[in-house]
């Protein structure tokens, strides 16, 4: 028997674990195959509609499934945290001593969120990036009666790159619905000398900004924050003072895959970009978060490369090989508003041209919130 | 800052290989390289990137860090910094 093991559960783990299943579907119900799927919880979720819960247009539960309820009954889910990979023995060592073999390795593990790397970060400022700093930040907006609010990206890469942006447009939005527009200031920071890092997105996000009176300030890479004086000081020895701070927190990749002789200096995995197989590690994919791949650490990415993988490990089970390609696809909506979004599609070779915002992208992604379970979890199409 | 070429080091320098990373990754690694060392220090940032080009020296611009000079060679841009504050 054949076994591939698949350690992560949010989007790129469940996806291709759902998708390796449904090509493979004669052997996995013949005993030929078995798929496991390793998850610290069990729990997946949408991470997407944590911005949406801070603006009230998702409630919590909306953003949360049992991880059991969206894998294929025959995929086995393992309610561990993993230790180390060993390569060489292809073996994963779970916490608490379970060992567990595999043929095949599918490293979806995502990226962690550190914000005690910034002094300061957890003490003072509000984050979207988990669910419960989400209600906390949905919380202090309802009854924020207007000041200066600043929005930092503490460093790169971070997922969902398109976050902080729509965060802005969002609380701009915001405020003017409160009518307290005129009593606040938005101040957007970024850690390079462009709003965002794509070349083509960047303008038409600078000049949104630009529209609705946001104060830009790059490159701007915080050092410290003072919790007491609510102030922030870069790198670059600027200093901005704030009543409510939104940030970005530093991410990583999974600690075990430093452990595992893995991870670069971030922790995230030298991945080859079109095979999606670890660099001189054999029988190992990478997706999602976890590669070291300079595109965007989105959602869509890990779907796109979930397609591709479930088509390797499928091939390379049956006996041939891993030649289906990923060509760096990439599809995120942007909220550029409460009620309009835009959004950026591209590829290794063709850069995003974001069109103009509309009520109908801002439908579409709303529509998406509500599919994904179905349409992306448990790869129904 | 232009210069057009890299001098012997003068203290040890600490090299950062970003060849075959696209922007902003060089930048990133370089400005990790600063927050790691002393005020003095010498930095080799290695290149493949265009885009880095424009990014690379506005920041150091903005960051008051000194660009010694930078060289391209093979497709790799090597750029010399001084860590001054």
């Amino acid at each position: 028997m054949k076994r591939v093991v698949v350690l992560g559960g949010g989007i790129g783990g469940t996806t291709v674990a759902n998708r390796i299943r449904r090509l493979l579907a004669n052997e996995v119900a013949g005993g030929q195959v078995q798929i496991q799927v390793v998850d610290r919880e069990g729990i997946h979720a949408y991470q997407p509609g944590f911005l949406m819960v801070v603006f009230d247009k998702m409630r919590p539960e909306e953003t949360k499934q049992a991880e059991s309820h969206l894998l294929h009954r025959s995929i086995e889910l393992v309610k561990a945290e993993v230790e180390k990979v060993d390569a060489a023995q292809k073996k994963v060592l779970l916490k608490g001593g379970r060992e567990m073999t595999y043929d095949l390795l599918v490293i979806a593990s995502g990226s962690v969120l550190h914000p005690e790397l910034v002094p300061g970060f957890s003490e003072a400022a509000h984050t979207f990036y988990d669910l419960s700093n989400a209600e906390k930040l949905r919380d202090a907006l309802r009854s924020f009666p207007g000041g200066r609010i600043v929005v930092n990206v503490a460093g790169l890469p971070y997922k969902c790159p398109v976050a902080p942006l729509e965060v802005t447009f969002m609380l701009d939005d915001f405020l003017r619905s409160r009518g307290i527009r005129d009593k606040s200031e938005i101040h957007y920071t970024y850690p390079i000398p462009k709003v965002f890092g794509i070349d083509t997105v960047a303008p038409v996000m600078q000049k949104l900004m630009v529209d609705r009176g946001i104060s830009i300030h790059v490159p701007f890479n915080v050092q410290t924050i003072d919790p007491a004086k609510k102030s922030m000081t870069s790198l670059e020895g600027d200093t901005l003072t704030f009543d409510l701070l939104v940030g970005i927190p530093p991410h990583r990749g999974a600690d075990f895959l430093q452990a595992s002789g893995l991870g670069d200096k971030g922790n995230w995995v030298p991945t080859d970009r079109y095979a999606l197989t670890a660099d001189g590690k054999e029988g190992i994919f990478v997706l999602g978060d976890a590669t070291n791949i300079p595109i965007s650490k989105a959602g869509s990415t890990a779907d796109y490369e979930a397609e591709v993988v479930a088509q390797n490990v499928a091939s390379v089970v049956r006996g041939g090989g891993p030649t289906a390609r990923y060509e760096g696809r990439v599809y995120c909506w942007i909220m550029t508003g409460l009620t309009q979004a835009t959004y950026i599609k591209f590829d290794y070779l063709h850069p995003p041209h974001p069109p103009t915002p509309s009520f109908a992208h801002y439908w579409n992604k709303t529509i998406y919130n509500r599919a994904y379970w179905d349409m992306t979890a448990r790869a129904m199409f | 800052m232009s210069a057009e070429t890299v001098p012997p080091a003068s203290s040890p320098r600490r090299v950062i290989d970003a060849r075959g990373s696209w922007c902003p990754g060089p930048l990133m690694e370089l400005i990790a390289a600063i927050r790691e060392e002393d005020v003095g220090t010498e930095l080799e940032l290695l290149s493949s990137d265009e885009g880095s080009r424009k990014d690379v020296p506005l920041w150091l611009e903005k960051a008051g860090q000194t660009l010694v000079g930078m060289t391209s060679e093979g497709g790799v841009d090597h750029y010399l910094i001084r860590k001054v504050r």
